[in-house]
């Protein structure tokens, strides 16, 4: 680890001012993935801004037909809430399996979603259930916040305040998990809405994508028949030792089926 | 107990290499791919389920006290059984052979090899 300086605002706007015109300081939720790079010296932030005392982040509200999640809220309180088990059991389900213990315990959907590493399972909910995405300056619709591999549409030093995610009419996730890490190496959320069906996901790719012909074909008949025989090019998917492009080109349709059978239930 | 617990751990220990761990390197550079448990598949308690053991007691010709160690017992014969298993499950549909570890990667590309030999 290099040197840094530490700091832990207790409101959003002091966080935001530790962060304005310093690009090399960087904000911590959970530290799940901040501290092991700190700690590999893959990174070496000028200020380390620890969003833990900020309670205003923290916490989950329903409003309406939305479910709105604090960006510092742990894996494990959305995993748990009674709130998200009863409005959108497939988020406290993808949740719950989100690492481990320990991870769940430290993990924030904030860090998670900043983050957006390629396999990580909240970018397949926020895309599938259309969640509007909220900073410190302004709100950002779930298509145009991912953007590629660990990058997004954040600027310098804006910060995830909270992620609202309407309900959903029928709604599951499938996740394939990497065998070591326990993240994703496919996982598909399903969601129909209101606003019609989304097919969001997550660990094939380099972020998150939707499968416009699953969605065309669940909007006209809601179950796994209907996907059947739609394939997934393994063009400019992931491969790794755990999953070649093929495989996981096959996962998709495996997993997404499986999601739309869990939905139906 | 202490017997127990090294057969268990023994069990688990070849599930793991039958099913799990593999030290994989890049072949262009070298570098050490499995290199982190992010990687490197070590079986955990959640892997398998508790073992029920039988015993066959024989003691060792060979010293006083007819003692012999335990701890590699399980780690012996649980690669081979579970191997077995794997291709027990596959030979109907053809599959003749699976590389260890019998990753499901390892498994889908021979299920495939057949299909694709089926097709032909
Ligand atoms: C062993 C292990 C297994 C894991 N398995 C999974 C898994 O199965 N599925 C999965 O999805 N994830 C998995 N994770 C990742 C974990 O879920 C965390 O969500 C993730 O590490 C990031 O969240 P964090 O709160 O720890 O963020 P941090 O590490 O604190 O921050 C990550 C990045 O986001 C930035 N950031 C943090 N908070 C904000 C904010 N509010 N606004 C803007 N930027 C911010 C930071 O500056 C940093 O660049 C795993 C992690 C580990 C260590």
């Amino acid at each position: 680890m290099y040197d840094f300086a530490y700091h832990r605002p207790k409101s959003l706007a002091d966080a935001v001012n530790m962060l304005k015109g310093k690009p090399e300081a960087r904000a911590m939720s959970g530290g799940m993935t901040l501290i092991p790079t700190l700690k590999q010296r893959l990174a070496k932030p000028s200020d380390v801004v620890d969003l833990a005392g900020i309670k205003e982040l923290a916490g989950i509200k329903v409003e309406g037909n939305n479910v709105t999640i604090g960006g510092m809220t742990k894996h494990a309180d959305v995993a748990t809430s009674a709130d998200v088990k009863s409005n959108i059991p497939a988020l406290a389900y993808l949740a719950g399996h989100i690492g481990d213990p320990q991870v769940r315990n430290r993990g924030t959907m904030g860090g998670s979603v900043a983050n957006n590493d390629p396999a990580a399972d909240y970018p397949a909910a926020v895309v599938a259930l259309n969640a509007t995405v909220t900073t410190n300056t302004r709100k950002v619709p779930a298509d145009s916040f991912f953007k590629g591999l660990f990058e997004t549409a954040l600027g310098e030093g804006e910060l995830i305040t909270s992620i609202s995610f309407p309900k959903a009419e029928k709604a599951a996730y499938m996740k394939f998990p990497n065998p070591a890490s326990r993240y994703a190496m496919v996982g598909v959320f399903v969601a129909k809405t209101a606003g019609g069906v989304r097919v969001a996901v997550t660990g094939a790719g380099p972020s998150v994508f939707r499968v416009k012909a699953m969605e065309d074909a669940l909007a006209k008949n809601f179950s796994s028949a209907a996907i059947k025989d739609i394939k997934i090019p393994a063009d400019g998917l992931n491969s790794d030792i755990h999953g070649s492009a093929e495989y996981r080109a096959h996962l998709v349709g495996v997993m997404a089926r499986r999601a739309v059978d869990a939905a139906n239930k | 107990m202490i017997v127990e617990g090294q057969v268990h751990g023994g069990i688990v220990q070849g599930v793991g290499q039958a099913l799990m761990e593999a030290a994989v390197y890049d072949k262009s550079t070298g570098q050490l791919t499995s290199g982190s448990y992010m990687d490197y598949t070590m079986p955990r308690a959640d892997t398998v389920p508790s073992f029920k053991l039988g015993y066959k007691v024989t003691p060792c010709p060979h010293n006083p006290l007819g003692v012999k160690g335990c701890g590699e017992a399980g780690a012996i014969a649980s690669p081979a059984a579970v191997m077995n298993a794997v291709h027990d499950a596959l030979g109907p549909i053809g599959v003749k052979h699976v590389e260890m570890p019998a990753t499901p990667l390892n498994v889908w590309q021979s299920i495939q090899g057949t299909h694709r030999a089926a097709a032909a």
